[in-house]
């Protein structure tokens, strides 16, 4: 259960960068998931081969993905911004792409990452490790640094208001082009951020990202498409049910209980719990 | 200036004629196009690579000595290999395009029991010669007189494995496994659970999970909870089998450690670290290093070491032996018709990388068509693996007498 939570929270972390994402372009990023893995090889080059301290890694990770998806936007998906159908096809595309160039550049082969943190904590009957506390508080405070931003922050509020009303955001003097690009580097970064924390949990490889980016969907689908709060409390429901039923189902039945809850969301609120009418 | 000329025609109608004479000489060096299947991307991918690479060292072997010379012919040896991503739908388009597209009749390699099953529903009818390393009892049998395994499998290892394992530590009683939700895991769970209750051991918890898993803090909860003194990761590939060991290690689990169908313990140690794996065993394992080892093995791990930078594991040693027991049976037959050759792969025994290797086990799958040889039980001391005692299977026992 405490188990689920831990993850749930790092793939939130993935779920509010596809959605803040969501938000700004209109458009669905399929390869999403794609910069989570990326944010994995960084850490694994940091932390694994270069020997750099975990924490600065992570900080490597998150920068060096932001960047890439500055890129990405700059080339790619500004010219995409309300295109669903072409962003599609365009982000299936970027996912091939970025997962052969980690084939070529890395093999096929896992890579592991060293345990950052040694040990494990007993509360009374429950056991956690070092590390996964590590990586729940890293990730509490990476929502909580996003959350402060986008409340309390210039740049932040133009976000928000993009994400609103992007003719009336641009009426009252926001410059959309730079908001966009920002929103969508956070985005990425989010999600590289999400990798870094997993890469020592698990190991890296080329198609890591898929799992993330379906857990995001779920999360996002249930929270609500482009509302942050909802990725956040769609997580928490997905973690919270996975866990409990890891405690009476196989592996394969826990898998499908998030599709489960998606399908009973899209029935009976479409707009998810969260998401605007 | 005309003579010249006239005689330059002749010159030139001369070269042609040599040409021409010695187009049919090349023509008789033909090429043989052997396919080779395998997971080479996700959790599964170091079967499919060892594959792949023990493949790629015998053909240029065979090939840089002039090629394979069978009746009046030589072949110079091609490999067509697809990425089958572990997954049965895949497995089945690789083969069909295998066999219909590029017209093989041979495919020497494959892994992960389910992929087998799909191979083989084109490779029968189709009279090609399949051998495989996948580890489910259905993939031999006399419905399926095409097919081979080339490795040992759980139900060849399972129970020498546990009663060496009883013999030497009598203090171990209870048994855990876990294994993938496929016909791999399920067939290697039941050899396990089929050896450990013959033995009179308790079989505590008995687990599956799908492939790709990554987080199995949940089953390993439910498993740690009934206190096993051993551990056994059973079908699990080294990634995943080495998070296993990882996450387990971190709960704080502190018994024993097997891996009854476990191939590549370098892998696993290199996600697992060598302390979640120290002291773990396996009997399919080995060690191409070691005095227990053939020489001949010992000349293949130093080539695939010098080529690849990494140590070969059981399945590079089991298909570059494939390779070479294939091969020789064509040069036997005369042929490469595949009747012929399975004539003559099943008439004697061969001298291979694994020492003498007999093809039977009839009494498990009702055909002779599983690769028997001496097994060796290692265990992982500091990062590495030791071997520590040759044992062997039943099957190869029976053919002894």
């Amino acid at each position: 259960m405490l188990n689920g939570f831990t993850l749930a929270l790092v793939y939130a972390l993935v779920a509010l960068g596809l959605t803040l994402i969501f938000s700004i372009f209109e458009i669905i990023n399929f390869a999403h998931g794609e910069f989570y893995m990326l944010g994995g090889y960084v850490t694994y080059l940091g932390f694994a081969v270069a020997g750099l301290p975990y924490l600065l890694t992570l900080l490597l990770a998150i920068v060096v993905v932001g960047l890439v998806g500055l890129v990405s936007e700059r080339l790619i998906f500004r010219h995409l911004r309300g295109k669903t159908l072409n962003a599609f096809i365009v982000s299936l595309g970027l996912l091939w792409v970025l997962q052969a160039g980690a084939q070529l550049s890395f093999g096929v082969l896992d890579k592991s990452v060293p345990s950052a943190f040694a040990g494990i904590i007993r509360l009374g009957g429950l056991i956690i490790s070092v590390e996964r506390f590590v990586v729940v508080l890293a990730a509490v405070g990476l929502i909580a640094v996003l959350y402060a931003f986008l409340q309390w922050t210039r740049l932040g509020r133009a976000m928000r208001a993009v994400a609103q009303d992007p003719d009336g955001a641009a009426l009252q003097g926001v410059n959309i082009e730079v908001v966009s690009m920002v929103a969508f580097a956070i985005g990425c970064a989010l999600a590289g951020s999400a990798g870094g924390l997993l890469a020592p949990l698990f190991a890296v490889s080329p198609a890591m990202g898929a799992l993330p980016v379906v857990k995001a969907f779920i999360m996002i689908i249930i929270g609500g498409m482009g509302s942050l709060p909802g990725a956040v409390v769609g997580g928490l429901l997905l973690g919270t049910v996975e866990g409990l039923g890891s405690l009476f189902f196989s592996s394969a039945a826990v898998n499908v209980l998030g599709f489960l809850m998606v399908i009973a969301v899209l029935l009976v609120r479409p707009r998810g719990l969260f998401g605007a009418a | 200036m005309t003579r010249l000329r006239s005689h330059g025609w002749i010159i030139v109608l001369v070269a042609v004629m040599a040409l021409g004479l010695a187009a049919p000489a090349a023509a008789a060096e033909k090429t043989l196009e052997i396919g080779v299947l395998g997971p080479l991307s996700g959790g599964a991918a170091s079967y499919g690579v060892e594959l792949v690479r023990a493949a790629e060292i015998r053909t240029d072997e065979i090939n840089k000595a002039g090629g394979l010379k069978v009746g009046g012919d030589v072949y110079k040896i091609k490999l067509v290999t697809y990425d089958h991503k572990a997954s049965a739908a895949d497995a089945a388009t690789a083969a069909n395009k295998l066999i219909f597209q590029d017209k093989v009749k041979y495919i020497i390699g494959n892994a992960v029991g389910a992929t087998c099953n799909a191979v083989q529903t084109v490779s029968e009818p189709q009279k090609v010669l399949f051998a495989f390393v996948c580890w489910g009892t259905n993939n031999l049998g006399p419905d399926k007189p095409y097919s081979f395994r080339s490795m040992l499998s759980q139900w060849e290892v399972a129970e020498p494995f546990y009663r060496w394992v009883k013999d030497k530590h009598p203090a171990i009683k209870k048994i855990a496994i876990i294994s993938p939700n496929d016909t791999s895991g399920l067939d290697t769970n039941t050899a396990v659970v089929k050896a450990v209750k013959s033995l009179g051991l308790e079989l505590v918890a008995e687990e599956t999970y799908e492939r790709g898993t990554k987080d199995f803090y949940p089953i390993l909860n439910k498993i740690l909870a009934k206190k096993p003194d051993l551990l056994d990761v059973a079908a699990s590939p080294p990634g995943e089998a080495g998070l296993i060991l990882k996450q387990a290690h971190e709960l704080g689990f502190k018994g024993a450690k097997g891996w009854t169908a476990g191939t590549n313990p370098a892998s696993l140690v290199s996600i697992s670290g060598p302390e979640a794996a120290e002291h773990l065993w396996s009997p399919l394992n080995i060690n191409v290093k070691s005095d227990f080892v053939d020489a001949k093995v010992r000349k293949f791990g130093d080539e695939y070491e010098k080529r690849y930078k990494e140590v070969p594991g059981a399945i590079a040693v089991a298909n570059y032996a494939a390779f070479d027991v294939i091969t020789k049976a064509m040069q036997e037959a005369g042929s490469v018709d595949t009747d012929k050759v399975l004539a003559a792969l099943t008439s004697r025994p061969y001298d291979t990388v694994w020492g003498r290797l007999a093809i039977g086990a009839k009494e498990t799958y009702g055909i002779d068509r599983q690769f028997l040889y001496p097994m060796v039980i290692s265990e992982i001391r500091s990062g590495k693996s030791v071997d520590i005692e040759q044992v062997l299977p039943a099957a190869l026992k029976v053919m002894k007498k």
